[in-house]
C-alpha cells in the first residue's frame, strides 16, 4: 500500500491495495455500504445494485462490490442521489416480496425487509403476483425454497458453484419467471447437492431456508439464542452457532437449528458441511442413555442411582487391580470428548490406578 | 502420529487451514478430502480456482480427482513405492534443497542410498502409476515453494502406516518445504478432538504435551504434581490392548466408543469380551458394546457441556453448553471426577476451566492457553489459540518449524517397501479397503439417527468395479456377501467407476454390515494402528437387492 494507492471516500483519503474493490476498501476504513448479493467468498456479481456509489467523472452510479478502487478515485457513498436511487430500488424489490414480516421470516432473518425499513423505502408501490416456480414437492429433508421471497440475487447458486463446487442449483427459466431450480426440477436429494446448506446460509432474504424448523413449527431464528461452539464431527473444528430455544423440552432447551459465523472470522470461513449444519437429531433422540445401569445377578442391566453405579464401577476396577495388578486394566478414552475429559481419563489411569494402559480410540 | 513426532518433533498439521487457499501445489494422498474434510476441500477448491496445481494419489477416483492436474491411481498398499520413487526423482535430478538439508536435517545420505533402488519405471510396475507422471509430480513438487502435503487415514491405517509417514517426511525435508506458509506436512484428523486427546496425554507413551512417561524428569514432575508414584513403563496401545482383552487385560473402562464396531477383527474381540472380568461403558447412547458392560454411565453430548476441542491445525477452541442433558445423564468430566473420588482420590475441580489450567501448568506447549483467553481474544482475525503457546502474552503459532525444526534437526528415515500383510489369492481375489463417507460418521451412533443423512445413504454398500461385478454376476443394487478370512457381511453392491479393477471399498459406519468383521488386525510395528485399508476379500451374489433406493444422486455410480 504505497502513497499513490489512495482514494477519496466520503471526503476522507484512504489507502487501497491493488485490485481491491471499493466495498472492501470502505469496509477497512469503517465505512458501511449496504449489500445484498455480495459475499466475500464469491466473485463479485454486481447483481442487486444496493451497493451503488457515486464516482466523480462517472455518469452512472457504480456497484461498490464489483468496482475496483483505482488510485485517485473520488467516491461518495451517501448523498441525496444515492439515497433516492436506493429507496426506489428497495421499493421495487418490495413489490415482489412479502411485506409481512412473519411470512417472510418463517426461517432466517430477512435482510431485505430490514434494509427497507432502515432506509425508509416506500412500501406502497403495489405487489406483483408471484410468478416464480418453487419445488414444493422436493423430498430432500433439509432445504426449502420459498420462491415468493427470492430476489434472484443468485448468492445461493454462486455459492453452490464457486465454494461448494457442485452446481446443484442454478438460475432457471426466463424473464419474470426466472427462478432457482435444479436440473429437471429434481429433488436436491437426486442431484449432486451435498446438502451443505450453504445456500441457506448466504440467502439474504430467507427464501432458501431450513425445512425442519418449519415442519416442526419451531420458533423462527430471531427468537432463538445463539451459542457459539465447536463442531463435534471431523477434525476441521468448524465454529458454529447452536440456535437454541431455551424453553423447549420442558426447560431443558432444544437446538432448533445451526448457523455458521460470519465469513472471515473463524477457520471455516462461514462454511459448514452437511453434518455440521444439519445432523443434530441425535441430541434429543430416544436412544440417549438417561439413567445409570448395573448388570444384575440375572444377567440383565438394571437402572440404578448414580451413587450405586459409581460405587459398582469403582469396586469393579479396584477389584481387577487387586486380583491381577494395575496393568490388567485398560482405559479407552475418546477423541469425541473434550481435552479436559481426556486429561482426566489419563490421570485416572496413571495416578489413581497406576497403569499407562490408556489410549484414545482414534490415535490417527 | 508417532511418525511425525519422530521426524519433526510434533505430531500435528505443520500449517494452518487458512493457508491452503494460498498454496501453489497441493499433494493430497490417502485423503478423500471432499467427503472426510469437506471444509478443507473447499479451501483446496479455492486454491485450484486461483491456479494451484492439485495432485491426488489415491486408489479410488475420488471427487477431488475431477479438479486435479494429475491423479496417481496407485494399487492399494503400494504408497511406499510411489513415495520413494518421487524422492528418487528429486535426488537423481538434483532438485533437493541442499542448504536446508545441511542446516536442518540428519540422515539424508542413508535415505539417498535406499532410494537408489526405487526408479520410476520399476515403480510403474509395482504401483500402476505411469513413470512419466511420477517424474512430473516430483519435479513440480520440488520446484514449487508453496507446496504442501495433506494426508489422513488412507496413509496411516496400514500395517506400514508409519513407513508412509516417514516417506512423506523425507519428501518434505529434502525439498525444505517446512517452516514456511502454505507448505509443510498436514495430517487431517478424522475426528473432532483426535488432536486434543493426543495433546492431553490419552496415550500409553505420553503424558500431556508429548512428554514421555519413561523420561524420569518428566515423570518426577507429574509425581510431584499429582502427589503419587507413577508407572515408568509405557502402556499398551489400543490395538494391542484389544488383542489382549480377556487375557492380560481383565478390566476395561471405555468412554465414548463403540469398540465392537470400530475395532478391526471384531468377532475375535467379542469373544474376548466374554472372558473379560469387568467392563464400564460411559456413553451418551446405547451402543453395541453395552451388551458386554457391567456398569453403564450415561454421558452428555457436546452441546450439553463446557470444555475445549483442538482441531487438526492445533487450534484450541471452546465447546460451550447450550442445553441440559436429558434425564440423569452427566458430562463426562463430571462423571470422571466422581469416579476418581469414589475410588478414594481427592480430585477437586469446580469446572472444566480448572482442569485445563492444571493441564497447561505442566505442559509447556500449552502453558499460555486458558479458557478465558480463548473466550476473549482474537488473533489474525480468528478465534481460538494455536499451540505451541508458551505464556499468556503469546498469540500462538500459525505454522510450525519457522526458523528451525522443533526437535532441533529434522530426521530422515530410510524406508523399504513391505507388501501389505494380506494380498489377493485364488480364494479371495479382491483387495478390500474401508473408509468414511460424507454422510455418516464413525459408528454412526449420531448420524444414523439423522433423517437427512439416512435419506442420502440409508444402508451399507460395497463399491465394485463394473468388470469385477460382471465376472461375478453382480448387478447394481444386488445383495452380496463380502467374505474375508475373518468373517463375512451382507450388503448391497454399487457398480462404481471410482474403484480400481480388482479393488472393492466399503464404508465402516454400519452396524448391520460391520466392515470390521472383515478387516485385519495386524498392526503397524510402531503405532500398532490396524490395517483397515488393505485385506484380501471375495464378493458373492446372494440375491436381487431390495426396493429401497441406494445412495440417490451418487457421484460414483458407473
Ligand atoms: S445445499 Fe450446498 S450443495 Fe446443495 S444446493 Fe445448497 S449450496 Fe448447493
Ligand atoms: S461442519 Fe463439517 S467440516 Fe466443519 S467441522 Fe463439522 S463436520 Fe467438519
Ligand atoms: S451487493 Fe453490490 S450489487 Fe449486490
Amino acid at each position: 500500500m504505497t502513497e499513490d494507492h489512495r482514494i477519496t471516500l466520503q471526503g476522507e483519503s484512504i489507502a487501497v491495495s491493488p485490485g481491491e474493490t471499493i466495498l472492501d476498501a470502505a469496509a477497512r476504513a469503517g465505512v458501511e455500504i449496504p449489500t445484498l448479493c455480495h459475499d466475500p467468498r464469491l466473485e463479485p456479481a454486481g447483481a442487486c445494485r444496493t451497493c451503488l456509489v457515486e464516482i466523480d467523472g462517472w455518469r452512472r452510479l457504480a456497484p461498490a462490490c464489483a468496482t475496483v478502487a483505482h488510485p485517485g478515485m473520488i467516491v461518495t457513498t451517501e448523498n441525496a442521489r444515492i439515497d433516492r436511487h436506493r429507496r426506489s430500488l428497495l421499493a421495487l424489490y418490495a413489490t415482489d416480496h412479502p411485506a409481512d414480516r412473519a411470512a417472510s421470516e418463517m426461517g432466517a432473518p430477512d435482510q431485505l425487509l430490514a434494509m427497507t425499513e432502515r432506509y425508509d423505502a416506500p412500501t406502497d408501490w403495489g405487489t406483483m403476483p408471484p410468478c416464480r416456480e418453487g419445488r414444493p414437492d422436493d423430498r430432500n429433508p433439509y432445504i426449502h425454497y420459498e420462491p415468493d421471497t427470492c430476489i434472484l440475487c443468485a448468492r445461493c447458486t454462486r455459492y453452490c458453484a464457486e465454494v461448494e463446487g457442485v452446481s446443484a442449483i442454478t438460475l432457471a427459466g426466463r424473464g419474470s419467471q426466472t427462478t432457482i431450480s435444479t436440473v429437471d426440477r429434481l429433488s436436491l436429494l437426486d442431484t449432486t447437492c451435498e446438502l451443505c446448506g450453504g445456500c441457506v446460509d448466504v440467502c439474504p432474504t430467507g427464501a432458501m431456508t431450513e425445512k425442519l424448523p418449519l415442519v416442526r413449527e419451531q420458533k423462527p431464528e430471531r427468537e432463538l439464542e445463539k451459542i457459539r461452539t465447536t463442531c463435534n464431527y471431523c477434525g476441521v473444528g468448524c465454529q458454529l452457532d447452536l440456535n437454541v430455544d431455551p424453553e423447549a423440552n420442558d426447560g431443558r432447551g432444544a437446538v432448533v437449528k445451526v448457523t455458521s459465523p460470519e465469513p472471515g472470522t473463524t477457520t471455516n470461513d462461514g462454511n459448514l458441511c452437511v453434518k455440521g449444519r444439519f445432523a443434530y437429531d441425535f441430541i434429543d433422540h430416544p436412544d440417549r442413555l438417561t439413567v445409570p445401569l448395573i448388570r444384575g445377578a440375572d444377567g440383565a442391566l438394571h437402572e440404578a442411582s448414580w451413587d450405586d453405579a459409581l460405587e459398582a464401577a469403582a469396586r469393579g476396577l479396584l477389584g481387577v487391580k487387586a486380583r491381577h495388578g494395575p496393568d490388567a486394566l485398560g482405559f479407552v478414552s475418546s477423541s469425541r470428548c473434550t481435552v479436559e475429559e481426556n486429561y482426566l481419563v489419563q490421570k485416572l489411569a496413571r495416578a489413581v490406578f497406576g497403569t499407562n494402559n490408556v489410549h484414545q480410540c482414534a490415535a490417527t | 502420529m508417532a511418525g511425525l513426532v519422530t521426524t519433526f518433533g510434533a505430531g500435528a498439521m505443520t500449517n494452518s487451514i487458512g493457508e491452503i487457499r494460498d498454496a501453489d501445489f497441493l499433494f493430497v494422498i490417502g485423503s478423500n478430502t471432499s467427503e472426510a474434510h469437506p471444509i478443507i476441500a473447499m479451501e483446496m477448491k479455492r486454491a485450484v480456482r486461483r491456479g494451484a496445481t492439485l495432485v491426488v494419489a489415491d486408489p479410488r477416483a475420488i471427487w477431488m480427482t475431477t479438479i486435479a492436474a494429475k491423479h496417481l491411481q496407485l494399487r492399494p498398499g503400494t504408497d511406499v513405492w510411489l513415495l520413494n520413487a518421487l524422492a528418487h526423482v528429486i535426488v537423481t535430478e538434483g532438485l533437493m534443497d541442499q542448504r536446508f538439508i545441511d542446516e536442518h536435517t540428519d540422515g539424508f545420505d542413508a535415505v539417498a542410498r535406499t532410494l537408489a533402488a526405487y526408479p520410476p519405471e520399476e515403480a510403474e510396475r509395482v504401483t500402476g502409476v505411469p513413470a512419466e507422471d511420477i517424474r512430473w509430480v516430483a519435479r513440480r513438487y520440488a520446484r514449487t515453494e508453496r507446496a504442501g502435503i495433506y494426508y489422513t487415514l488412507g496413509i496411516t491405517e496400514h500395517s506400514h502406516g508409519t513407513d508412509n509417514v516417514y516417506c512423506l517426511s523425507n519428501l518434505v525435508l529434502m525439498t525444505g518445504h517446512l517452516g514456511t506458509p502454505s507448505a509443510g506436512m498436514n495430517p487431517l484428523r478424522g475426528q473432532n478432538n483426535v488432536q486434543g486427546a493426543n495433546d492431553a496425554g490419552a496415550s500409553p507413551v505420553f503424558f500431556p504435551g508429548y512428554q514421555r512417561v519413561d523420561d524420569d524428569e518428566v515423570r518426577r514432575k507429574y509425581e510431584h504434581a499429582w502427589g503419587t508414584s507413577l508407572p515408568s513403563e509405557p502402556g499398551l496401545n489400543l490395538n494391542v490392548m484389544m488383542k489382549r482383552v480377556g487375557r492380560q487385560i481383565r478390566g476395561l473402562f471405555v468412554m465414548g466408543e463403540d469398540i465392537v464396531i470400530s475395532e478391526p477383527n471384531v468377532l475375535r474381540l467379542e469373544q474376548a469380551l466374554n472372558e473379560n472380568e469387568f467392563l464400564i461403558v460411559q456413553d451418551a447412547f446405547a451402543t453395541t458394546t453395552m451388551q458386554f458392560a457391567d456398569v453403564v454411565l450415561p454421558a452428555a453430548v457436546f452441546a450439553e457441556k463446557e470444555g475445549v476441542f483442538t482441531n487438526s491445525e492445533r487450534r484450541v477452541q471452546r465447546v460451550r453448553k447450550a442445553v441440559e442433558p436429558p434425564g440423569h445423564a452427566r458430562p463426562d468430566w463430571r462423571i470422571l471426577i466422581d469416579l476418581a473420588r469414589t475410588c478414594g482420590a481427592d480430585w477437586r475441580y469446580a469446572e472444566p476451566a480448572d482442569i485445563y489450567d492444571e493441564l497447561a501448568r505442566h505442559a509447556p506447549r500449552f502453558a499460555g492457553i486458558a479458557h478465558a483467553r480463548i473466550d476473549q481474544e482474537v488473533h489474525d482475525g480468528m478465534t481460538g489459540i494455536q499451540w505451541p503457546c508458551g505464556d499468556a502474552s503469546d498469540p500462538g503459532t500459525k505454522f510450525l518449524h519457522e526458523g528451525g525444526i522443533l526437535r532441533g534437526k529434522g530426521l530422515f528415515q530410510p524406508v523399504e517397501y513391505r507388501p501389505s500383510q494380506e494380498l489377493p489369492d485364488e480364494t479371495y481375489g479382491l483387495v478390500l479397503s474401508t473408509g468414511r463417507t460424507l454422510y455418516h460418521y464413525n459408528a454412526a451412533t449420531q448420524t444414523r439417527r439423522e433423517r437427512g443423512l439416512v435419506a442420502k445413504q440409508p444402508e451399507a454398500f460395497v463399491e465394485i468395479h463394473p468388470r469385477d461385478a460382471q465376472r461375478r454376476g453382480v448387478s447394481d443394487g444386488d445383495l452380496v456377501e463380502i467374505q474375508t478370512r475373518r468373517g463375512s457381511i451382507r450388503t448391497r453392491a454399487i457398480l462404481s467407476r471410482q474403484v480400481r479393477l480388482g479393488c472393492i471399498w466399503t464404508p465402516l459406519h454400519f452396524a448391520e454390515a460391520r466392515a470390521n468383521v472383515l478387516t485385519n488386525d495386524v498392526g503397524d510395528p510402531i503405532t500398532d494402528t490396524a490395517e483397515y485399508k488393505v485385506c484380501a476379500a471375495e464378493v458373492i451374489r446372494v440375491a436381487e437387492g431390495s426396493e429401497t433406493e441406494l445412495f440417490p444422486g451418487s457421484y460414483y455410480r458407473a
